[in-house]
């Protein structure tokens, strides 16, 4: 039995958000994508689906009321969220960004990709072990990806 | 104006009457305690003062003067009647006299040496007004240049960010532009001329993220904070560049010809940055029909030089890279490391035209200096001389 998957993608860019949503779309249509705008929202979205939480969370850094790194630490607070894999995706690429990120749980830092067969490599591999070894599947990607993946 | 300081008032009255009818202006004290508080107040370009006094005598009187700031340079004058033997003379000038005289004297004499001693004064005054106004002056423009240094400081280290949020800021719509693109070409353009457009957006978008990204490296180097210097092996970085840039040499079939590179004190991730681009540029700028054959060699100079003659030890390091490209008229010697520069059309040779000037930029930083030699269509060399210490 395949098991129903639901990606959470918390970012205030409306174009990266579409871009990821099509790209989603070409890889598994059938994967459920939910969205919010920044840290707080997403958060509100979380605490009221407590009964179909998303297998993963990719996190936007810079956004208004609430950015990445404040959220990312009020999910690793909650007994319930802190259990849901975080992705760091994200324009930056600065180490102080991405040693921070990890310190606080963040399980990989994905530098945004231009090219759509990247992105659409990426949520593959993520799409195919969301349930499995995640972290093994994008530290292999990261070896062979150009886009730049730290895990 | 001069002031006689004398207990005896015939004493004062007489000489003072004598140097008026002589047109000075004069002051008088009777007795070394008023003088003191007459100088404290007023700048006096001669002191006449007695030795005999009641209270204090002449010689403390003087050494008070010359003892304060203010009055330190007024000249005195001794007059005494009674301490005319040597001893006396020599203790006068101690204590801060520049005459001694002795009674009865001689008017002629005495105004002769007041006519002196006056214009000293005046003169040294002048000077001391001057190298003062001088020292004041020097401060000013001191200050006023440590001001506008800071300033340039700031709006430097701004215009640094900026460079660098700019750049960074660009990518973003950059970004987007070539991933829509991409899309659409896939998901709804079905012609071939369609595709050879949509191609075309594409590639002048990739262009100019290179151009971006180039410039992002070279605002990067102007950061503010100093990466240190380390001592290390040229071979070592050499090395990692060639194996970054193993696919490019591949592709063009160059053969690298090494030779033994000394170690220096340098800042590594820069210096790798030099080789690559050097190196990079010497493969795009190969001939098409020869393999290009880039080699690489070092010796040593007495001087920061490019031309001096070749040493095996020596205060600079030289090291040259050269190939046996197309070469370039060395009249664009200066262009080729100018921002944005480029001696040839985008569309046969590749590059942003910032490659060069970063690597003069990090030669700079290094206290050294690049140049390169090269006839159209006969290779080129650059040269790099770097301090040793």
């Amino acid at each position: 039995m395949t098991k129903f998957i639901r990606f959470f993608l918390v970012d205030d860019d409306t174009d990266d958000t579409l871009i990821f949503r099509e790209v989603l779309q070409e890889v598994n249509p059938s994967i459920h994508l939910i969205s919010a705008v920044n840290g707080q929202e997403a958060l509100n979205v979380l605490k009221l689906k407590n009964d179909s939480l998303p297998d993963i969370i990719f996190l936007d850094l810079n956004m208004p009321c609430m950015g990445g790194k404040e959220c990312l630490a009020e999910l690793k607070k909650d007994e319930v969220l802190r259990h849901i894999p975080v992705i760091m995706y994200t324009t930056s690429s600065q180490s102080k960004d991405i040693e921070e990120t990890m310190l606080k749980g963040a399980i990989c830092f994905i530098t945004k990709p231009t090219n759509v067969k990247e992105l659409k490599n990426i949520l593959h591999q993520i799409a195919q072990n969301v349930h499995g070894n995640l972290e093994k599947s994008l530290r292999t990607l990261s070896n062979t990806s150009t886009t730049f993946i730290v895990c | 104006m001069i002031l006689i300081v004398d207990d005896k008032q015939e004493n004062l009255f007489s000489l003072k009457a004598f140097l008026q009818l002589n047109l000075y202006d004069v002051d008088i004290a009777v007795s070394g305690e008023e003088a003191l508080k007459k100088i404290l107040k007023k700048e006096y370009e001669l002191i006449i003062l007695d030795v005999q006094m009641p209270g204090m005598d002449g010689y403390e009187v003087a050494e008070n003067i010359t003892g304060y700031s203010k009055s330190r340079d007024t000249p005195i004058i001794f007059l005494s009647a009674v301490h005319i033997d040597k001893r006396f003379v020599t203790k006068g000038y101690s204590s801060g006299g520049v005459d001694y005289v002795t009674k009865p004297f001689d008017p002629e004499l005495l105004l002769l040496k007041i006519k002196t001693f006056t214009r000293l004064y005046r003169q040294t005054k002048e000077l001391n007004d001057i190298k003062h106004n001088l020292e004041k002056k020097v401060e000013e423009r001191t200050a006023e240049l440590k001001e506008a240094n800071n300033e340039l400081e700031a709006s430097n280290a701004e215009l640094q960010q900026y460079a660098f949020i700019a750049s960074h800021d660009l990518q973003e719509p950059l970004r987007k532009i070539i991933t829509f693109s991409q899309i659409t070409k896939e998901r709804f353009i079905s012609t071939d001329e369609g595709i050879h457009y949509i191609n075309r957006i594409i590639s002048s978008s990739e262009r100019m993220r290179t151009l971006i990204n180039d410039l992002l490296s070279y605002s990067r180097l102007s950061n503010v904070s100093i990466p240190a210097f380390v001592y290390s092996d040229l071979n070592l970085i050499l090395r990692e560049t060639v194996s970054d840039l193993a696919l490019a040499i591949k592709e063009k079939n160059a053969e690298l010809v090494i030779r033994e590179l000394p170690s220096l004190q340098i800042i590594p991730d820069q210096m790798r940055l030099v080789f690559q681009n050097i190196i990079s540029n010497a493969l795009k700028f190969s001939k098409k029909d020869i393999k290009p054959v880039i080699k690489i060699w070092s010796d040593y100079a007495k001087e920061k030089s490019a031309d001096s003659i070749s040493l095996d030890k020596g205060a600079y390091c030289r090291i040259y890279i050269s190939d046996n490209g197309i070469g370039f008229n060395e009249q664009y010697l200066d262009k080729i490391f100018t921002m944005f520069q480029r001696l040839h059309g985008k569309a046969e040779y590749e590059g942003t035209g910032i490659g060069l000037s970063i690597v003069k930029k990090i030669i700079e930083k290094h206290n050294g200096l690049v140049t390169a030699k090269s006839k159209e269509g006969g290779g080129t060399t650059f040269i790099i001389v770097l301090p040793v210490k």
